[in-house]
């Protein structure tokens, strides 16, 4: 590929973030500005900018890489990353917004009256967080590394380096600007090319021709308990893991209301189904036209190169430049809105709550995952974000969804449940990170949400019941203000009081 | 009342996971256990490639319209009752 693309594509996402992170910044000044946008931005708005922060490297180029390399078992993931948003609007969105505090760990704190309960859970969003970025810069590097030829550490760097930038000038307000922009940026960058390519293929003249008798859909591999165990954990990790992403989460904070989130939700669904058809083609395709990726193994570099390989001249320049923004734009979206949420969690709980607290931590947000994406190497994308998913259900997702529901939840049951989680998660993924290929217990211990996910369940649960004196005093009062919905007329959304 | 809505809006929740659940799994067993299934084609393309790539989406949409709907009747319910009293 001309390396000239490589650049342009970088420089202009980089910039175009920019001058939107710096068009917002006028309307931000006050602590609260930073936090959450003052919680006045549309659902419309609102939706988008979810989006756009969700579709990470996993979604943009990891699916298509999947596919190239295990065929329709991949399509799994994407249903999965689009159905987490169903449980969270089912169990979270609206209580968690009424629940007035801007993180997850200031929810632990006001539902549990703990402060011990608080810092296990920043701790845990932290570690969340930074393992959520990593396989982001590794996409980065990836990128950088096939378009340009540079060393990776300019991919990862760049992305930090932006992202650190406009966070620390605008705070969430131009993150929700830059952030919406992102995802129809993300999205044309994957529906352009595509139509493109279908028209050549479908075009029957001189241009590349699916060679005849190819089967571009394999059936499945014949069915065995490890891809069943494989299938059914996976699904557990996404849907359970989605409710509980920190970046995702303080994005409802920025509804006006409880209603307000739930149709968010609804046009968030839409849009992620949307996007979820493209890559998939991008990966059909890509197994017949660019076997050789997953020979090389870089797969996911799949969507980067197909326009290129498939369409020659200044065309194919053009539309690989776009797949590569996209690509950068998904990068910087998603570290972004991490960066931000881990910021906010840092900063509260270390550094004082302050807007210069808030700077300091973001940059400590986005410099350590930075030097551990240098110091691994990447695995396939969509797997690793995988993983953190699991982690993310065996930890945060216990308290969220009982502290919701569950009045029995005390303070030592919550903090048992997500240390157990924490800890047979990590470990299995630990383990199973070296373990042989055909070793039998491969399957149970690299997607380990299966079993961890109801383990943390049922010691959060034993314990809160072992411990009932500990129940917290504000109780009744706090589960009244999760679940009663707000007064129709004093905030501006008319249809929260239709039907 | 402030727990009966709780328990309205947790037990909606639950019933629409399930059936969520539910329709996964059907799904899954079309793909992988209806051979008539699995052999027929749609304009070239295979049916299991089509209901997990395209066809998945539209019934979690549908369980999302559904469940806002009764989510959001539920609340008015519990409105309308606060309001009698």
């Amino acid at each position: 590929m001309n390396p000239a693309i490589g650049y342009a594509a970088l420089i202009v996402v980089s910039v175009v973030t920019a001058v939107i992170g710096f068009y917002g910044l006028r309307v931000s000044r006050t602590t609260s500005d930073f936090y959450v946008a003052s919680r006045t931005v549309k659902p419309w708005w609102n939706a988008s900018a979810i989006g756009g922060e969700y579709l990470s490297a996993a979604s943009f180029l990891g699916i298509a890489g999947l596919i190239v390399i295990s065929g329709i078992d991949a399509l799994w993931f994407p249903i999965g990353y689009t159905a987490g948003y169903l449980m969270l609007l089912f169990f979270v969105a609206a209580p968690l917004r009424r629940s007035g505090a801007y993180t997850i760990p200031d929810f632990a704190e006001a539902r549990l009256e703990s402060s011990t309960a608080r810092y296990v859970t920043s701790i845990l969003v932290v570690i969340v967080g930074w393992f959520y970025i990593v396989p982001q810069l590794h996409g980065a590097a990836l990128t950088i590394r096939t378009t340009t030829g540079l060393p990776s550490w300019v991919g990862a760097g760049a992305v930090v380096l932006v992202v650190v930038l406009t966070v620390v000038t605008g705070g969430m307000r131009s993150i929700t600007f830059v952030q919406a922009f992102q995802y129809w940026l993300k999205l044309t960058a994957l529906a352009v090319p595509i139509i493109f390519i279908l028209l050549t293929l479908s075009g029957g003249g001189s241009g590349p021709i699916i060679p005849a008798g190819t089967e571009l859909f394999p059936p499945p591999e014949a069915i065995d308990g490890g891809s069943t165990y494989r299938t059914l954990s996976l699904l557990i990790a996404l849907l359970f893991g989605t409710l509980g992403l920190p970046h995702v989460l303080v994005r409802f904070y920025t509804n006006p209301d409880g209603a307000a989130a739930r149709r968010t939700t609804l046009i968030v669904l839409g849009l992620l189904s949307i996007f979820y058809i493209f890559p998939t083609i991008y990966g059909v395709l890509g197994r017949v036209f660019l076997p050789s990726l997953a020979e090389g193994g870089s797969p996911d570099a799949t969507v980067l190169l197909l326009p290129g390989a498939l369409i020659g001249g200044l065309g194919g320049d053009l539309l690989s430049a776009l797949v590569v923004a996209g690509a950068f734009a998904a990068f910087l979206s998603t570290t972004s809105g991490l960066v931000v949420s881990l910021a906010g969690v840092i900063s509260q709980d270390l550094l004082g709550g302050s807007v210069r607290g808030f700077r300091l931590a973001a940059v400590l947000a986005a410099v350590v995952p930075f030097g551990f994406a240098m110091m691994t190497d990447s695995l396939a994308l969509a797997g690793s974000v995988g993983l953190v998913f699991a982690f993310t259900a065996s930890t945060i997702c216990p308290l969220l969804l009982l502290g919701i529901w569950w009045r029995g939840l005390t303070d030592a049951g919550a903090v048992a449940g997500m240390l157990t989680g924490a800890v047979l998660c990590g470990a299995a993924i630990l383990a199973g990170s070296r373990m042989g290929m055909d070793s039998p217990w491969r399957d149970v211990l690299t997607q380990p949400a299966a079993w961890t996910v109801p383990a943390a369940f049922i010691v959060t649960i034993v314990v809160s019941k072992a411990t009932k004196h500990r129940r917290s005093a504000s109780l009744s009062r706090f589960m009244t203000k999760l679940h009663v919905p707000e007064r129709p007329l004093a905030q501006e959304n008319p249809r929260s009081q239709a039907s | 009342m402030v727990q009966s809505l709780i328990r309205s809006q947790l037990r909606l929740g639950l019933v629409v996971t399930a059936g969520f659940m539910a329709s996964l799994l059907v799904c899954w067993a079309l793909v992988r256990w209806v051979p008539l299934f699995t052999d027929w084609r749609i304009l070239g393309v295979p049916a299991p490639w089509l209901l997990l790539g395209v066809g998945a989406y539209p019934i979690i949409g549908i369980c999302a319209w559904l469940y806002v709907r009764a989510a959001t009747k539920n609340e008015d319910q519990y409105r309308d009752l606060v309001e009698e009293k």
